[in-house]
This record gives structure tokens, C-alpha cells and sequence, in this order.
């Protein structure tokens, strides 16, 4: 719980931050665009994130062999290859390096590797004069900060701040003026190049095929730190080892696209063996073979390597696309949403292989689980997917925290009592209800409900209403199960109603099976699989005994837990067959309804009206993959008119119980999205999400009062009443 | 050391590569900042590095020789205009540091991102293209392939060992504030002088 507070203030902190926001936000507003028109020359883009991923995946099964390979192919041209564990041996083999070659004066060019194993303090406690040379760790190392983002590490700072760093550091006043404060790094930084006795870069990739390493920049330091001094230094992790020397061509279209959004960097460069050197011997200069070292680190990387669901994060070429794309990550930086040195979602799980469990829990519940990074990342690595699977693992391995460990099992996992609390809490919250909200909340908990109100629990749950909703048809066409969900019977039962209306109209019969509970989402979502197997069980059960021949869920997380509890059940034999056959009925309500209406040639688009405007749920497009057919919907509707938002893709805010627990961060979410709601005139939001639902009516409710948030649903039974 | 690498131009893809290529790779280096000169002969070619020199106000000059660079009698043009120009390998070292402009071949272009593909094995050639502000890079500009992948079908024969670099304009940075900034550790200036009747092959 301590811990707890130190990230909610740490996060608040970052949310004042004007510095940070201004700079993150306006680089989060440009980026996609950027990216795409970056990518706007690559014609077959799946096709090359495709070959990235199955190259990968080719060298980390074969990862022993092309290790070797890197090795005996780069001492053959006269590298020496060293092969170390962890950071400490690194650091031994430097120090040893130094000594033996009489090395007093390093220069560094940019090597994440050098700051997971905090290289740097190494070197000055030894007493070594080390200058880092790329523009923004420089920045970075005379703030005594760490990198913030991957790529641009001294994106949180202003030119102001650096001026003052600068100033300081060369005992000058230098002026905050941004091309200034370039070339005084550039002069600084010269002597030091032409000084230094070593060389340590980085590598983007190493190849097996000619023991060549890669070095993709802009500044042109790395060149200079790989030409100049006479011994040069190159850090690597595993990740980075590729078969062939035309596997490199893969990665090089797709990193500086990804990361800068540029179509090359200024230099892609490529080195195979030692290369010639200029040193001064005797008064002269003189031309030498210089000494080339190469340490390939493993630190935890060969664990996740061997590890059949994480070995997709050697599929990461670090461009930090997943960053740039990331609600949360775009809100507070990765000074917050970070790690030791790794931050955002994919460093969430590279620090957990890095730096450790502990350390990746204090930042884990930070994603939100909306998948764009999924659909940016060159590497198609599925990052929430390993995230959950962490959370998975360490309740497993370490138990949950205890309160949630009984409300899980006692409450989430036991229908009755968790109806029970709910008709409760519809009675409770009586004194602060207005109409269907929340608006105001007493003492501590006010900042709950200031800008987006609460929804209030119904009187009359969906299952209470039901037998009345549902209409008795002579001969259905088809059987269906109602699954609601638990937000839309007790908070949303008159979309429920409208669903249960417009499948009627299909000549669908409904049925809702009582003993139907949570789908389980919420537990899963936090690494409890124990509790959600005993949900899934339940529901299985419930939705055997209604003998449908579809099961329809008007929310797609819902629609996406039931169809994975095939997958959930599949070592528990008594079950396994049994959920499978169930999750194969399972639909989504909007592309079902969509179907039907398309044979029945009810999908032609309508005279228009008033002006919808449409929320992708991000498990409805990103998981789903369903984006197309509710808007069809809405267009075919009679009296609306589809209007495009901004952004209609990117997340609500909600994200289940991150909306309230980390209420600080789903706010500026839920700001950007009623911005961009107001901003397209229509008078309907409309949404096909229980989640959504939730957020959007409270913050159109708080912040945009002219206009209403509907359920896709809610629009078709209305224009079936206006149709009686 | 170098004796793999040493005639790029054969391994070059037939019939994917030419001058048809070269408007996009104009296109696509302009738009990040690199200058384009592009000249029908050597003669003009000569013509457009002594202009471009002068323009720079520049004393000192040092450069590794190429087939285009000979054929345009630059080094004798740079001399007789009172420019300093350095050429040996030990001179270069010692006056790069210093030098106004440095001045190298380059073996193709890249028409997909508008890059400079330049064999940089010898030391001398990387110190020209990095330390002084200004690089001028010598280009036949009928050798235009259209992508990096054709670019690595290349080195696929040809990189056995040494040190390979694509350019892609003059350094830059957006480290601070995330405002472009050209002209870091690198040349401020990348200039191509593209020499059209580059008067066949052999180097």
C-alpha cells in the first residue's frame, strides 16, 4: 500500500509536470500521422512486420548455433568476442580492458545495454574520464536523470532546464536557444571524440552470417566513436542477433519508420571486423589495425529466450512504437511508466527479465490493455498479452494481495453474494443518486465523481425485468442466450432490454439464464486464473443448460473472456470439451445483428439526421477485429448520420477497474475523448461497450451536456418503437 | 583488406537500377536536407564544386579521391583556386579536424529513402564524410537502386568485412524539445554532386 501511494503521487507529480505534458502531448498528437506517412512507401507492411517476427522467431530457436556463428565469424576477422552473464561481468572485463591498454579517456555513443548495467558509475568510481555523446543521454547524464523514453531520452525536459545543465557543466551562461545549445554540445563533445582512447557504442543488430554489428543514428557520433579511437567497444544483447547479412535490410526499413518516423536515420551503418585506425606514434601519424571488441550480454535475456510464451521479446528491435502509441505512457512518461531503464509496455516486460518481479509489479497495472501498441509494433509482439501473462505468473507463484484475494473469491466468484451487494449498494447510494448518476460524492471521495459522474445502480436489474422484455414467438428462427455481463444488469438493464427487442424483431427467441455471473474479466485481467477457471465453470454450466444455438453478448470483453474459456478450461477434462463447444457459440451483438439485417437487406444506408458519432471499444476493434459493422448500423439507421471522431480508436480511459483505481490517469484519457466527441457536432456518442458505456456517459454527463451517450443497441430498439 | 568489396558496380541488380531512379532519390534526399547538384559532365561537375566551395568561403579541403572526382580534374580545379586541399592518408588525419569541407565518392544511391551508400573501410574516407561541416559526396547518378533490400542484395556479395554507411542527408538531432536541429556531431552540409555521362564503367 505504501508503494501504492508513492505511484499515485508519482503519478499526479508527472501529470503537473507542463514540461512533460507539452512535450509528450504534442509529440503523442503527430506521431500516427508521422508514422504513417513514413510507412506510406512500404506497400506490403504486414508482410515485412511478418518476416521480422518469423526471422526472430527462426534465430531464437536456432539462437545457440547463430550465437556461435556471430562469434566465429567476427574473431575470424580479428573481433574478440566476449560472452558475459551478467552486467557485473561487463564491467570486470572493461575495467580489465582499460588497465591493460592503458585506457584513460572513453567516449560512449548510445547503448541501452550501458545503462542496464550502470555502466557509467562503474567507470567513475574507477576513476575513468567517460563522455556519453549522444545529445540527449549527455543531457540526461548531466541531470543525473534517467532516459525517460527510449529513443528521445531527454524528451522531459525543456530547453531551459538544459541550458542550465549546460551552463554548469562549461562554467558559462548559455543561452536557452535550441540550435545553441546543439553546437555547444557539438564543441564540447569534439575533443572529447578526437581525445579518447576508447570507443563504446551500442548495436541495433549483429549478424551471424559476417559477425558485422549495426548502428542506426543521426547525430553521427557513433560514427565518430567507432572511427577515432583505436579501441572500440560494442555492447549487445542476445535480442540482437540476426541470421544474414540481408536480414538486416528487414530491420532498417522498418526502425526508423517506427521510431522517428523518418525513412532512414542519417547513418545506418555497418561494421564487420576491425577497421583501420589513425594514431600518433613519434611525432607521426600512423595507420593501425584497430582493436575491436564485441561483449555479448545475456543479464536475463537467454531465460525469456528459452521461455516459449516471452521469447517474442527478442521479436523487439527497440524503436519504441509501442511508447508512442500508449495512453498512458503518452500521459506520464517513463519516469513513472518505466523500469530501471526499459519503460512503457514492452519495458514493463523487459524489466521484469531484467531487473526482476519486483520491479515490474511496481509499474504493471499501469497498462490499460487497449492493444495499439499491438498494431504498431514491427515485431508484432503482443505486449499486453505477456504483461497479463506476468501478472498470471506472479499470482501463481506469490498469491494476490489479500483483499482482493477475497473479493475475488468470495465475491466475484459467488453469484449470489455479489448480486446481493449490488441490490445493496442501489439501495446505499440513494442519498447521492440523481436520475441514473452519481453526480456528487461526499468528503474524500468527491475528486471520484468530478469530472465524469458515476453511474448508479438500477432499481430493477436487467434479470428482474426480463421475463416482462421477452416476447414469446410462434416459430423462432434461432434460440438465444442472453450473457449480459454484470454492468449491464445491474447498471445499463434497459440496453439489455433493447437487446433482448431488436433479436426479438429478428424473430430470435431469447432466454436469460439466471445462474449466468461476472465473465470473469476483471479476476483474469489481474493474474487470478484460479478464480476466473470457477467463473468460467459456472457460466459454462448456466449457458449449457439454455440449449441456445447462439450465445449473444452485447459487450465485447465479455464476448472475448467466453470465447477464450476453451482455452481457460483446457487442462480440466471434465470441462475442456464442454466450454470449448459453448465458446464456439458465442457472438457479438452488433456484427450478429449486422448479418442478419444484411441477408434481410435491412444494412442500406438511411436519409441520414441527426449526427452520430461512433467509440471503438479497443476489444471490439482490437480484438475483435469488428470496426466496420456498427458503423454500418449506425448509417443504416433511420433519423442518424455517421460523423468520424478523431482518435474514435484510442481508449475511453476506462479499462475496467483501472477507471477508478487509478482515477488520476483515466481522467486526461477521458478528456481527450470528450474533446474530440464535442468537436464532431453530433448530438450521439454512440458505443458498443458496457465499459465504455460507464465512462462516456460520465464524462459527457460532467463535461459535454449536450450530448448523450447510446448503446447500438438503445439506437435500433428505438427506431423499432418509432416504427409501431 | 579490402579486396572483396573492391567493385561494388558488378555486383549492381540488372536491369532494377538506373537513372530513371533518380528523381525519387532527389526527391526523398531534399526532403531531409540534403543538396542536390546534379550535372551532365564532369566538366560541370568541376564547375559545381568549385562554386559550391567558394560559396563556403572555404581555406582548407581534404578528399579521397574517386573515378568521378578524376575525370572532373577536381583536385587540380580546388588547387588552382587557392583552396588548401589534403589528400594523403596521414595529411587527412592530421587536418580533418580543421578542414572547411570533406569531399569522397559514393558508390549508389537509394531511391526508396533517398540514401548515399558509401564504402568507408579505408580510414581516410571516414574521416572526410565525418569531421568537417560540409561533406560533398561524388555520385554516377545512373547508379540508382530503388530499395534497401536491393541495396542488401548488393552487400549480400560484397560486404565480407569493413565498414559500410547509408547517408541520408547532413546529422541531425530533436533531442531537446523534440525541435529539429540539423548539424550535430556530424556534417552540418550533405551535399551529392550526381554527375550524369559519368563516362562508363571501371574505377
Amino acid at each position: 500500500m505504501a508503494q501504492d501511494k508513492s505511484l499515485r503521487k508519482r503519478i499526479r507529480e508527472k501529470l503537473d509536470d507542463e514540461v512533460l505534458r507539452a512535450n509528450l502531448g504534442r509529440f503523442a498528437e503527430v506521431y500516427p500521422a508521422a508514422r504513417a506517412k513514413a510507412f506510406e512507401n512500404v506497400p506490403n507492411l504486414e508482410e515485412l512486420r511478418e518476416k521480422l517476427r518469423i526471422m526472430k522467431l527462426d534465430t531464437i530457436a536456432r539462437l545457440d548455433e547463430i550465437a556461435d556463428r556471430f562469434q566465429a565469424e567476427a574473431e575470424k576477422r580479428g573481433v574478440t568476442v566476449h560472452r558475459a552473464r551478467d552486467g557485473k561481468e561487463v564491467k570486470e572485463y572493461l575495467l580489465a580492458l582499460c588497465r591493460k591498454s592503458g585506457v584513460k579517456r572513453i567516449v560512449k555513443s548510445k547503448s541501452m545495454v550501458s545503462e542496464e548495467i550502470d555502466l557509467s558509475k562503474a567507470f567513475a568510481e574507477a576513476g575513468l574520464h567517460s563522455r556519453e555523446t549522444d545529445l540527449g543521454e549527455w543531457i540526461i547524464a548531466l541531470a543525473g536523470h534517467k532516459p525517460s523514453h527510449m529513443v528521445m531520452p531527454a524528451i522531459h525536459l525543456s530547453r531551459y532546464q538544459v541550458a542550465k545543465y549546460f551552463s554548469t557543466e562549461m562554467s558559462r551562461d548559455i543561452p536557452p536557444d535550441i540550435p545553441f545549445l546543439v553546437q555547444a554540445a557539438r564543441q564540447n563533445l569534439r575533443e572529447e571524440f578526437l581525445q579518447a582512447d576508447m570507443g563504446i557504442s551500442g548495436a541495433n543488430f549483429g549478424i551471424a552470417e559476417n559477425g558485422a554489428i549495426g548502428l542506426v543514428t543521426n547525430e553521427g557520433n557513433a560514427r565518430l566513436v567507432s572511427t577515432l579511437p583505436r579501441i572500440h567497444v560494442v555492447l549487445m544483447g542476445y535480442e540482437k542477433l540476426i541470421p544474414t547479412i540481408r536480414d538486416a535490410g528487414t530491420i532498417l526499413r522498418l526502425l526508423p519508420r517506427g521510431a522517428t518516423a523518418q525513412l532512414a536515420t542519417s547513418y545506418m551503418t555497418m561494421i564487420s571486423g576491425p577497421t583501420p585506425t589513425m594514431v600518433r606514434r613519434g611525432g607521426r601519424w600512423v595507420e593501425e589495425q584497430k582493436e575491436m571488441h564485441i561483449i555479448l550480454l545475456d543479464n536475463g535475456r537467454l531465460k525469456a529466450a528459452r521461455d516459449e510464451k516471452f521469447k517474442q521479446i527478442f521479436q523487439c528491435v527497440r524503436c519504441a512504437s509501442c511508447l508512442n502509441v500508449c495512453p498512458v505512457y503518452t500521459l506520464i512518461g517513463g519516469h513513472v511508466y518505466g523500469g530501471h531503464t526499459y519503460v512503457g509496455g514492452i519495458g514493463a516486460i523487459l524489466t521484469a527479465f531484467l531487473s526482476g518481479m519486483k520491479d515490474f509489479k511496481k509499474i504493471n497495472e499501469l497498462c490499460i490493455g487497449c492493444r495499439r501498441c499491438t498494431e504498431v509494433c514491427p515485431g508484432k509482439i503482443d505486449i499486453p498479452g505477456l504483461i497479463e501473462e506476468l501478472r498470471v505468473r506472479s499470482v501463481r507463484e506469490q498469491g494476490l494481495p489479500f483483499p482482493l484475494k477475497a473479493a475475488f473469491e468470495n465475491i466475484f466468484a459467488n453469484r449470489r453474494v455479489f448480486h446481493s451487494l449490488l441490490r445493496l449498494a442501489s439501495v446505499g447510494q440513494k442519498p447521492f443518486q440523481s436520475g441514473k448518476l452519481i453526480r456528487h460524492l461526499p468528503l474524500f471521495l468527491a475528486g471520484l465523481a468530478k469530472d465524469r459522474s458515476l453511474p448508479a445502480i438500477a432499481d430493477r436489474p436487467l434479470r428482474d425485468r426480463f421475463a416482462r422484455v421477452a416476447r414469446k414467438l410462434d416459430k423462432p428462427a434461432k434460440r438465444a442466450a442472453f450473457f449480459s455481463g454484470c454492468t449491464m444488469d445491474f447498471v445499463f438493464p434497459e440496453t439489455g432490454e433493447s437487446v433482448v427487442k431488436v433479436l426479438n424483431d429478428l424473430n430470435i427467441e431469447v432466454v436469460f439464464p439466471e445462474e449466468q455471473s461476472c465473465c470473469g474479466k476483471p479476476v483474469a485481467a489481474l493474474g487470478d486464473i484460479e478464480t476466473a477457471k470457477r467463473i468460467a465453470r459456472m457460466n459454462v454450466k448456466a449457458f449449457e443448460d439454455a440449449e441456445a444455438d447462439v450465445i449473444i453478448s452485447a459487450c465485447p470483453t465479455c464476448t472475448e473472456t467466453f470465447h477464450d474459456y476453451g482455452e481457460l478450461l483446457k487442462d480440466d477434462p471434465a470441462w475442456a470439451e464442454r466450454a470449448k463447444k459453448l465458446s464456439a457459440k458465442v457472438r457479438e451483438f452488433c456484427s450478429f445483428v449486422a448479418e442478419e439485417y444484411e441477408k434481410a437487406g435491412r444494412l442500406k444506408k438511411s436519409r441520414g439526421g441527426r449526427k452520430v458519432t461512433y467509440h471503438d471499444s479497443c476489444h471490439m476493434r482490437r480484438v475483435l477485429g469488428v470496426h466496420v459493422q456498427p458503423r454500418k448500423l449506425i448509417e443504416a439507421a433511420e433519423g442518424c448520420e455517421l460523423v468520424e471522431m478523431k482518435d474514435s480508436d484510442k481508449c475511453c480511459g476506462m479499462s475496467g477497474i483501472f477507471g477508478v483505481k487509478y482515477a488520476d490517469l483515466s481522467m486526461p484519457i477521458l478528456k481527450q475523448k470528450m474533446d474530440n466527441i464535442k468537436a464532431t457536432g453530433a448530438e450521439i456518442c454512440a458505443v458498443a461497450c458496457s465499459g465504455c458505456m460507464v465512462q462516456i456517459q460520465g464524462g459527457l454527463d460532467k463535461q459535454v451536456p449536450g450530448v448523450r451517450m447510446k448503446h447500438i443497441a438503445d439506437i435500433l430498439a428505438e427506431n423499432l418503437e418509432k416504427k409501431k | 583488406m579490402n579486396q572483396a568489396a573492391k567493385h561494388w558496380e558488378r555486383h549492381l541488380p540488372e536491369g532494377k537500377y538506373g537513372a530513371h531512379l533518380f528523381p525519387e532519390f532527389e526527391t526523398r534526399a531534399k526532403a531531409v536536407s540534403a543538396e542536390i547538384l546534379r550535372v551532365k559532365s564532369p566538366a560541370e561537375a568541376r564547375k559545381a564544386l568549385l562554386d559550391l566551395v567558394q560559396s563556403l568561403q572555404a581555406k582548407k579541403a581534404v578528399a579521397v579521391s574517386c573515378a568521378l572526382q578524376e575525370k572532373a580534374g577536381a583536385h587540380e580545379a580546388l588547387r588552382s583556386a587557392g583552396i588548401q586541399l589534403f589528400t594523403g592518408r596521414a595529411d587527412i588525419a592530421e587536418h580533418a579536424a580543421t578542414a572547411d569541407v570533406g569531399i569522397s565518392g559514393v558508390e549508389f544511391a537509394v531511391a526508396e529513402t533517398g540514401s548515399v551508400c558509401q564504402k568507408a573501410t579505408a580510414v581516410e574516407d571516414r574521416l572526410v564524410s565525418m569531421l568537417p561541416p560540409v561533406h560533398v559526396a561524388f555520385l554516377d547518378s545512373s547508379r540508382v537502386l530503388p530499395g534497401i533490400e536491393d541495396a542488401f542484395e548488393v552487400f549480400g556479395k560484397v560486404f565480407d568485412r569493413g565498414y559500410i554507411s547509408f547517408i541520408t542527408g547532413p546529422s541531425r538531432t530533436a533531442d531537446i524539445e523534440r525541435v529539429l536541429t540539423i548539424g550535430v556531431h556530424g556534417p552540418s552540409r550533405f551535399v551529392v554532386i550526381a554527375v550524369d555521362d559519368a563516362g562508363g564503367e571501371g574505377r
